[in-house]
Protein backbone atom coordinates (compact mmCIF):
# COMPACT_ATOMS: atom_id res chain seq x y z
CA UNK A 1 0.00 0.00 0.00
CA UNK A 2 1.27 3.46 -1.20
CA UNK A 3 -0.45 5.70 1.20
CA UNK A 4 -0.03 8.82 3.47
CA UNK A 5 2.38 6.93 5.73
CA UNK A 6 5.10 7.00 3.63
CA UNK A 7 5.38 10.80 4.42
CA UNK A 8 5.21 10.24 8.27
CA UNK A 9 7.90 10.22 9.85
CA UNK A 10 7.39 7.82 12.96
CA UNK A 11 10.35 9.00 14.78
CA UNK A 12 9.11 12.51 15.28
CA UNK A 13 6.22 11.54 17.54
CA UNK A 14 6.04 12.52 21.11
CA UNK A 15 6.46 9.59 23.98
CA UNK A 16 2.60 10.15 24.79
CA UNK A 17 1.58 9.86 21.20
CA UNK A 18 3.37 6.58 20.53
CA UNK A 19 1.88 5.06 23.16
CA UNK A 20 -1.42 6.30 22.04
CA UNK A 21 -0.64 4.79 18.58
CA UNK A 22 0.63 1.60 20.17
CA UNK A 23 -2.92 1.35 22.43
CA UNK A 24 -4.76 2.10 19.28
CA UNK A 25 -3.10 -0.64 17.25
CA UNK A 26 -3.71 -2.95 20.07
CA UNK A 27 -7.74 -2.15 20.02
CA UNK A 28 -7.43 -2.13 16.19
CA UNK A 29 -6.19 -5.74 15.82
CA UNK A 30 -8.51 -6.74 18.16
CA UNK A 31 -11.45 -5.95 16.23
CA UNK A 32 -10.01 -7.25 13.04
CA UNK A 33 -10.10 -10.52 14.83
CA UNK A 34 -13.28 -10.21 15.66
CA UNK A 35 -14.46 -9.27 11.97
CA UNK A 36 -12.41 -11.98 10.57
CA UNK A 37 -14.53 -14.48 12.94
CA UNK A 38 -17.59 -12.17 11.69
CA UNK A 39 -16.70 -13.46 8.32
CA UNK A 40 -16.40 -17.14 8.79
CA UNK A 41 -19.35 -17.58 11.20
CA UNK A 42 -21.22 -16.31 8.26
CA UNK A 43 -19.65 -18.52 6.05
CA UNK A 44 -20.33 -21.68 7.62
CA UNK A 45 -24.05 -20.14 8.74
CA UNK A 46 -25.33 -19.16 5.83
CA UNK A 47 -24.52 -22.64 4.18
CA UNK A 48 -26.12 -24.51 6.76
CA UNK A 49 -29.09 -21.98 7.24
CA UNK A 50 -30.21 -21.02 4.22
CA UNK A 51 -31.47 -23.86 2.03
CA UNK A 52 -29.34 -24.85 -1.37
CA UNK A 53 -30.55 -23.86 -4.76
CA UNK A 54 -32.14 -19.98 -5.88
CA UNK A 55 -33.01 -17.34 -3.77
CA UNK A 56 -35.88 -15.53 -4.15
CA UNK A 57 -35.82 -13.13 -1.20
CA UNK A 58 -33.31 -10.77 0.75
CA UNK A 59 -34.75 -10.75 3.63
CA UNK A 60 -33.66 -13.91 5.96
CA UNK A 61 -37.13 -15.64 7.38
CA UNK A 62 -38.80 -16.94 10.33
CA UNK A 63 -36.98 -20.40 10.13
CA UNK A 64 -33.56 -18.65 8.69
CA UNK A 65 -33.24 -16.18 11.29
CA UNK A 66 -33.28 -18.04 14.48
CA UNK A 67 -31.25 -20.80 12.76
CA UNK A 68 -28.23 -18.17 11.95
CA UNK A 69 -28.10 -17.12 15.51
CA UNK A 70 -28.41 -20.85 17.03
CA UNK A 71 -25.72 -21.77 14.69
CA UNK A 72 -23.54 -18.82 15.85
CA UNK A 73 -23.74 -19.86 19.42
CA UNK A 74 -23.43 -23.70 18.68
CA UNK A 75 -20.88 -23.55 17.14
CA UNK A 76 -19.38 -21.48 20.06
CA UNK A 77 -19.93 -24.06 22.19
CA UNK A 78 -18.74 -26.40 19.91
CA UNK A 79 -15.53 -25.00 19.95
CA UNK A 80 -15.96 -24.73 23.81
CA UNK A 81 -15.76 -28.40 23.43
CA UNK A 82 -12.88 -28.82 21.64
CA UNK A 83 -10.96 -26.74 24.04
CA UNK A 84 -11.78 -28.41 26.95
CA UNK A 85 -11.14 -31.84 25.53
CA UNK A 86 -8.10 -30.94 23.96
CA UNK A 87 -6.99 -29.27 27.76
CA UNK A 88 -8.11 -32.87 29.61
CA UNK A 89 -5.80 -34.72 27.30
CA UNK A 90 -2.80 -32.54 28.26
CA UNK A 91 -3.81 -32.75 31.53
CA UNK B 1 -12.55 10.58 21.29
CA UNK B 2 -10.17 13.57 21.32
CA UNK B 3 -8.42 12.75 18.01
CA UNK B 4 -11.65 12.50 15.67
CA UNK B 5 -11.28 16.10 14.45
CA UNK B 6 -7.54 15.37 13.53
CA UNK B 7 -8.70 12.56 11.93
CA UNK B 8 -10.68 13.64 9.63
CA UNK B 9 -8.83 17.18 8.99
CA UNK B 10 -5.18 15.01 7.90
CA UNK B 11 -3.66 17.36 10.47
CA UNK B 12 -0.63 15.51 12.46
CA UNK B 13 0.81 12.31 12.07
CA UNK B 14 -0.55 10.48 15.16
CA UNK B 15 -3.69 11.12 13.27
CA UNK B 16 -2.39 10.54 9.80
CA UNK B 17 -1.89 7.06 11.08
CA UNK B 18 -4.42 6.46 12.57
CA UNK B 19 -6.73 6.79 9.64
CA UNK B 20 -4.43 4.63 7.53
CA UNK B 21 -4.98 1.48 9.86
CA UNK B 22 -8.44 2.28 10.26
CA UNK B 23 -9.31 2.78 6.54
CA UNK B 24 -7.23 -0.36 5.50
CA UNK B 25 -9.04 -2.49 8.09
CA UNK B 26 -12.63 -0.93 6.73
CA UNK B 27 -11.37 -1.99 3.36
CA UNK B 28 -9.86 -5.31 4.32
CA UNK B 29 -13.53 -5.92 5.36
CA UNK B 30 -15.71 -4.50 3.02
CA UNK B 31 -13.05 -6.72 0.29
CA UNK B 32 -13.34 -10.09 2.33
CA UNK B 33 -17.44 -9.27 2.43
CA UNK B 34 -17.85 -8.97 -1.57
CA UNK B 35 -15.26 -12.10 -1.86
CA UNK B 36 -17.91 -14.25 0.33
CA UNK B 37 -20.52 -12.99 -1.20
CA UNK B 38 -19.69 -13.60 -4.64
CA UNK B 39 -18.64 -16.99 -3.76
CA UNK B 40 -22.16 -18.14 -2.09
CA UNK B 41 -24.40 -15.91 -4.35
CA UNK B 42 -22.54 -17.49 -7.98
CA UNK B 43 -23.19 -20.79 -6.24
CA UNK B 44 -26.51 -20.42 -5.67
CA UNK B 45 -27.59 -18.42 -8.51
CA UNK B 46 -25.40 -19.51 -11.44
CA UNK B 47 -25.71 -23.34 -11.52
CA UNK B 48 -24.92 -23.95 -15.47
CA UNK B 49 -23.12 -20.84 -16.47
CA UNK B 50 -24.45 -19.50 -19.45
CA UNK B 51 -23.61 -16.98 -22.11
CA UNK B 52 -24.38 -14.39 -20.15
CA UNK B 53 -26.16 -13.55 -16.98
CA UNK B 54 -29.95 -14.21 -16.99
CA UNK B 55 -32.52 -11.86 -15.98
CA UNK B 56 -33.36 -14.41 -13.43
CA UNK B 57 -29.94 -14.95 -12.06
CA UNK B 58 -29.81 -11.24 -11.70
CA UNK B 59 -32.68 -11.02 -9.90
CA UNK B 60 -31.31 -14.01 -7.28
CA UNK B 61 -28.21 -12.20 -7.13
CA UNK B 62 -29.93 -9.13 -5.61
CA UNK B 63 -31.97 -11.22 -3.26
CA UNK B 64 -29.04 -13.24 -2.35
CA UNK B 65 -26.89 -10.44 -1.55
CA UNK B 66 -29.57 -9.00 0.85
CA UNK B 67 -30.01 -12.10 2.57
CA UNK B 68 -25.97 -12.57 3.00
CA UNK B 69 -25.69 -9.20 4.44
CA UNK B 70 -28.44 -9.58 6.97
CA UNK B 71 -27.18 -13.01 7.35
CA UNK B 72 -23.79 -10.77 8.05
CA UNK B 73 -25.73 -8.44 10.67
CA UNK B 74 -27.70 -11.35 12.54
CA UNK B 75 -24.23 -12.89 13.37
CA UNK B 76 -22.43 -10.14 14.48
CA UNK B 77 -25.04 -9.15 16.88
CA UNK B 78 -25.08 -12.55 18.32
CA UNK B 79 -20.89 -12.95 18.36
CA UNK B 80 -20.92 -9.66 19.87
CA UNK B 81 -23.28 -10.24 22.48
CA UNK B 82 -21.93 -13.55 23.04
CA UNK B 83 -18.20 -12.03 23.53
CA UNK B 84 -20.11 -9.52 26.17
CA UNK B 85 -21.71 -11.89 28.10
CA UNK B 86 -18.25 -14.49 27.97
CA UNK B 87 -16.02 -11.68 29.05
CA UNK B 88 -18.76 -10.63 31.90
CA UNK B 89 -18.58 -14.01 33.32
CA UNK B 90 -14.60 -14.24 32.77
CA UNK B 91 -14.91 -17.45 30.23
CA UNK B 92 -12.01 -17.29 27.69
CA UNK B 93 -13.36 -17.46 24.93
CA UNK B 94 -12.99 -14.82 22.86
CA UNK B 95 -9.26 -14.83 23.16
CA UNK B 96 -9.17 -18.50 21.62
CA UNK B 97 -11.74 -17.62 18.28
Amino acid sequence: MSGPLANVDVSKLSDRDKQELQQFVVNESQKARIQSSIHSLTDVCFKKCIPAGGVKNGKLDKYEEPCVRQCVDRFLDANLVVLRELERLRG
Amino acid sequence: MDSFGGALGGGDPKSQIMRQVQQEAAMQNARMLVEKLNEHCFDRCVPKPGASLSKGEEGCFTACMEKYMSAWNTVSKTYVARIQKESQSGAALSNTF
